[in-house]
């Protein structure tokens, strides 16, 4: 190509131009490109999509990060290069469309009737019939014939010959431009309905999203989409009682406010579970406001019924927490005092845990006021299965297990123990360093293995699973007994006060026994005691067993373990009741079904004073009150492409359906008197289809057989 | 006078085995009013508890089902089977949910799980059935193989009535159409790839094809009885807000057509390429198959949590012996398998019903999505899975329509396709999180 022949550039571009058409348009191309989108489809379902990007950095390290993060790998099916796809997909397919369909349709409407009496010769399903009847009735035989089997027909007359041309099943065609059509109509009304639109307002309008909190009223106008913006998927959070006009548009790691064209107020929120405790129904009662009429109804919005309102259809997503109010208790877990305080917050509230001028509960104090605490969570309702654990039973015989399979799909009260545990709040205590610990404290005693206690769950880590302590309900179904306890076992006068008692009463009572040896051993008993009291006081049940590791010989240490264990109980007992009388109680009496109670309650309680050690904090806060609201957080969202996205679909199935259920026939008959001069006529048949499958050649043979029948048949028998 | 070839006569497929049934006849206005019956006698009893669409989709089923009873008359008599031993279990059950433990026909046969392990049991005998017949070359033990086929489906469709119906006697909130979770879309899998092969066996008139296509069933009752021995998933669950939907009624079974049929596409691609491959006697050959064969069998390995347990493992070394046996055996079964084009014919004919019905369930998951889910497409892991099953079949289709692919290369493809399809059906729940977990594990 040189420049001394202009006349060549022009048609080389015209040609390199039509090359370029032609791949484009090619079903080579389009697979590949299908190809390419099933692969980064797969991606996109293996490397989950949309986390934040710690998340991602945690997972694969900074490089590869970085690396996947180039390739948009985190948000696949909006990043550019899958959308430069998918565009090429739809102008390939627009192509190949544009090219075949008026080509197809051209044939469609085609009888073909250009046929030569040679051509027969080429088909590979044809026939040959002679006949008695003259040309003119085997023509008005085999039309008949034809047009009963549904063929529409055109008769050609050639010389003395008469070409039939038939055809059924036109309609085949159609299914190939519906389908094609229809995979480019939805195309483009999924892209109108996809993040697009919103993007575009930011990459070339003067829109920006934002990445720090603020309130609403404060979003500047580049942080506005417009109210008539026509295409948007939207979040909006409403607490009970609340109300909103605005919903919030994540835009990568960004946020936008979209104004919505009405304002919704969140009457009542119903969320109700099955006996299982799984949710059966959530429900939004909302009341809709239109500005420009002031008009306003009332509406229930409800998962699988959305509510459609001037263009944007509101959908229940999900409920939160819309800030309940609580009420707590403070139990201090440190120190002499069994002192506790009130405090109040709300659900996603921070709060420091005492206010500064409070002076209550003496030195340790201190160590609570640094703490701060954030409500993180609360539920009315807890729904836990009781019944034991289902791995846990022995095995079956064979026998058994088919019979526990069969019979009714429905086995109530099998493995299972549904109950309702009552309302828990979850709460994150921190440090002044920072160092968090999460709570989650159930505000009723449950009832685990025949005994009230209260759970009181603790973990470091969001991740983790919380870890539960279990503290025994006391006779007014509360903890303040058990904290009682727990001061009096830190107060040495309490602890050397119980020490004394129990010695006192492991007295023999008989006078003859009282000698100075029993003085004694008394006092042995009380030192014994004593010990035993200061070293669980010291670090529980671990402290014990370190001390009898150091002090005993190992062959030794079971038994001395028994007798310390013993010790324990019977002073921890006496402890009790001097708590008691601390706090104006009766002391529990030592024989009878109360005593019983009281020696199962003092073995969760020992246990659980022990677990104290672990404990991460010193306080414990319990539930006390709390007034529930709840809030609703609806999608919002206006989708211009969506009707245009299900008349494609319609488009697709009546296509698809049409492609293989239509099956497209042509016959063609040549009738022409007979070449020897006698009466009656010669026919050759042809058919042929775009699908030679096995129900082609059977209808094939079965309308020669017909034919042949018809033609064949003895003279005058038409 | 012929000049086609004529060899085509004589072959039996070419026989108007169907001509007889496309006629209305009298016997297809008594199913017909039967139904209308059935369906009055619903709206009689549940008529309160149906909304428009539920009512909608009643009648819609009515004609549905008549035409399907007119288009292949066998299923007239399987749902009038049905109907009865459904309503006797109703009858027998008094309301009350204690009765299948104490009523015998109850406990041993029409409760919903006595029905299911009945299915499962004559899945598995009809699969052994069918091998006899196919490589003793015993006529009486394929016929059994049909036979036992029958009842499997019988019992699989009275289980899964007579579970709808406890589901309601447990409560009524909590009563649905059994085709909510995995367990029980594992059962309607295996009855509609059950019948659509006993479709294309009593139109093509072989039987050979029953052991190929019950393994993939027998397949999914081992699924089944696993779920049901290990993981207690036979328990009737109520259903999350989201899926309390009358769309639930037509996305699920129209899925699974798709799902069926593809599978059984599959088993004949498998049945295909071993008749091709039966004069073979290079293994190097055979090794591409065997080792699909085996990677079909590892699937299941999915399914594991930690470790290897045991009776996955048993599973996959039971599968490859399968394999190895009818690839061992591949001359001796090639010669009674039906000709190549045939078993062409059947893939094509089931890909292309399934494609059809999984764009159809594809279609209406978007349009139910759009109502619970606030987005008809929003590239949940399921749906893409969806779209890439969907992409790889109608690329099959293309293939085959426009370039005229056929033989090996249309055999093996269709195979693999399997593979996609599982990994869409199973493998999206096991692997990947996302709004399909109900299909959870």
């Amino acid at each position: 190509m040189n420049a001394s022949n202009p006349a060549i550039r022009p048609a080389a571009a015209r040609r390199h131009w039509g090359d370029f058409v032609e791949l484009i348009g090619s079903m080579r191309f389009a697979v590949s490109l299908l190809s390419f989108i099933c692969v980064a489809s797969v991606v996109g379902t293996v490397l989950v999509q949309n986390q934040p990007s710690n998340n991602y950095v945690n997972q694969f390290g900074p490089f590869w990060y970085q690396f996947f993060d180039t390739f948009s790998l985190y948000h696949v099916y909006n990043a550019w290069w899958f959308l430069l796809i998918m565009g090429f997909l739809v102008v390939s397919t627009s192509l190949c469309l544009v090219r075949n369909a008026p080509k197809m349709v051209k044939d469609m409407r085609s009888f073909r009737e250009h046929m030569r009496e040679s051509s027969f010769k080429s088909f590979h399903h044809k026939g040959q019939f002679a006949s008695d009847a003259d040309a003119t009735t085997a023509v008005e035989a085999t039309t008949r014939l034809l047009k009963k089997r549904g063929y529409k027909i055109r008769l050609r007359q050639d010389g003395d010959a008469t070409l039939i041309a038939a055809k059924t099943g036109s309609g085949n065609r159609m299914g190939y431009i519906f389908t094609h059509a229809a995979i480019v109509i939805i195309c483009i009304g999924g892209l109108l309905d996809s993040e697009m639109p919103v993007r575009l307002q930011v990459w070339l309008g003067d829109k920006k999203p934002l990445h720090e909190n603020m309130a609403i009223a404060d979003v500047p106008a580049t942080g506005r989409l417009s109210l008539n913006n026509p295409s948007f998927r939207a979040n909006v959070l409403i607490p009970e009682g609340g109300q909103s006009r605005n919903a919030i548009v994540l835009v990568g790691d960004g946020a936008m406010v979209q104004p919505l064209p009405f304002t919704i107020e969140l009457k009542k929120f119903i969320v109700e579970y099955y006996s299982t405790g799984m949710p059966r129904l959530f429900a939004s009662e909302v009341e809709v406001t239109d500005p420009d009429t002031g008009k306003s109804f009332p509406a229930k919005i409800e998962v699988n019924e959305p509510l459609r309102y001037k263009g944007v259809t509101v959908y229940q997503s999900s409920f939160d927490d819309g800030g309940s109010t609580l009420n707590l208790t403070g139990y201090a877990l440190r120190g002499t005092q069994a002192y506790t305080f009130p405090v109040d917050g709300k659900v996603g509230g921070t709060t420091s845990l005492i206010p500064a001028e409070s002076q209550a509960g003496g030195a340790d104090n201190q160590t609570l006021k640094d703490l701060t605490v954030e409500f993180s969570g609360f539920r009315a309702i807890n729904v836990e299965n009781f019944a034991a654990q289902v791995g846990a039973t022995a095995p079956m015989a064979f026998r058994e297990h088919v019979a526990s399979v069969s019979g009714s799909a429905a086995r109530v009260g099998h493995d299972k123990d549904f109950r309702n545990v009552g309302p828990s709040v979850q709460y994150k205590l921190r440090d002044a360093s920072g160092q968090a610990f999460e709570f989650n404290n159930y505000m009723l005693p449950v009832v685990v293995e025949g005994t009230a206690v209260f759970l009181t769950g603790m973990r470091a880590n969001p991740e983790d699973e919380f870890r539960y302590l279990r503290i025994p309900a006391d006779g007014e179904s509360s903890l303040k007994e058990f904290m009682a306890l727990r001061a009096a076992l830190q107060d040495p006068t309490a602890r050397a006060e119980a020490a004394r008692r129990f010695a006192e009463g492991n007295r023999p009572a008989t006078g003859a026994a009282r000698s100075a040896a029993s003085d004694e051993l008394l006092a042995q008993l009380d030192a014994s005691a004593q010990r035993a009291l200061d070293t669980f006081a010291s670090g529980g049940l671990q402290a014990i067993a370190k001390f009898l590791e150091t002090n005993v010989a190992p062959g030794e240490q079971q038994r001395a373990a028994d007798v310390v264990v013993k010790l324990l109980g019977g002073a921890m007992a006496e402890l009790r009741n001097v708590a008691r009388e601390r706090a104006g109680m009766a002391a529990i009496p030592k024989s009878g079904p109360d005593a019983e109670a009281a020696a199962g309650w003092m073995q969760l309680s020992v246990a659980a004073l022990s677990d104290m050690f672990l404990y991460p904090a010193p306080v414990m806060l319990s539930l006390s009150n709390f007034k529930h609201v709840q809030a609703s957080v609806f999608q919002v969202s206006r989708t211009p492409g969506k009707n245009a996205v299900y008349i494609g679909c319609l488009l697709l199935i009546s296509g698809i359906f049409s492609m293989f259920y239509i099956r497209e026939r042509r016959v063609w008959l040549w009738v022409k008197p007979k070449t020897d001069g006698t009466t009656g006529s010669e026919t050759l048949m042809a058919m042929t289809s775009q699908r030679r499958t096995l129900d082609f050649n059977r209808e094939f043979e079965g309308l020669r057989a017909d034919l042949a029948g018809l033609l064949q048949a003895p003279k005058g028998g038409i | 006078m012929e000049l086609t070839s004529p060899d085509s006569s004589r072959n039996p497929l070419h026989r108007q085995v169907d001509a007889g049934s496309r006629r209305v006849d009298w016997t297809d206005a008594v199913f017909a009013l039967l139904l209308i019956a059935g369906a009055a006698f619903a709206f009689m009893k549940a008529g309160s508890i149906m909304n428009y669409y539920d009512k909608a989709i009643l009648v819609g089923a009515v004609v549905v089902l008549s035409w399907l009873g007119w288009l292949w008359r066998p299923l007239r008599n399987l749902m009038v089977a049905v109907a009865l031993s459904g309503g006797l279990a109703v009858m027998l059950y008094q309301g009350d949910l204690a009765r299948a433990e104490q009523a015998f026909f109850l406990k041993y046969l029409l409760s919903s799980q006595s029905a299911i392990l009945w299915m499962c049991t004559l899945f598995v005998l009809a699969t052994a059935c069918y091998w006899i017949g196919l490589v003793g070359r015993s006529a009486t033990g394929a016929w059994l193989g049909t036979a036992l086929c029958w009842g499997a489906v019988f019992a699989g469709l009275t289980g899964l009535l007579v579970r709808w119906h406890e589901s309601y006697l447990l409560s009524p909130d909590i009563g649905h159409i059994p085709v909510s979770n995995l367990y029980e879309v594992f059962v309607v899998f295996s009855l509609i790839t059950a019948l659509f092969y006993l479709y294309y066996e009593q139109k093509y008139e072989t039987r050979a094809l029953g052991g190929f296509v019950l393994l993939v069933i027998t397949s999914a009752v081992a699924f089944l009885l696993w779920y049901t021995f290990d993981r207690g998933a036979q328990e009737i669950q109520p259903l999350v807000p989201a899926l309390q939907s009358w769309w639930m009624k037509l996305h699920v079974p129209a899925n699974f057509i798709g799902y069926g049929t593809f599978s059984l596409a599959a088993m004949v691609a498998f049945a295909y390429l071993v008749k091709a491959h039966g004069q073979t006697s290079s293994w190097v050959k055979l090794m591409p198959l065997f080792i699909l064969g085996i990677l079909l069998g590892l699937e299941p390995m999915v399914f594991r949590q930690s470790g290897m347990p045991a009776y996955w493992m048993a599973y996959s070394g039971v599968a490859a012996l399968i394999v190895g046996g009818i690839l061992l055996g591949r001359r001796r079964i090639a010669e009674r398998l039906p000709s190549m084009e045939v078993l062409d014919d059947i893939m094509y004919k089931s890909i292309a019903i399934g494609f059809a019905f999984f764009t159809v369930a594809t279609v209406l998951g978007a349009l139910w999505a759009a109502d619970a889910w606030g987005a008809y497409w929003q590239w949940d892991p399921k749906e893409t899975w969806a779209l890439i099953v969907w992409l790889n079949y109608a690329a099959w289709l293309h293939m085959r329509l426009i370039k005229g692919m056929r033989g090996n290369m249309a055999a093996y493809w269709a195979l693999i396709g399997l593979l996609v399809t599982g990994f869409a059906f199973l493998g999206v729940n096991m692997f990947l999180s996302g709004l399909h977990s109900y299909g959870e594990l």
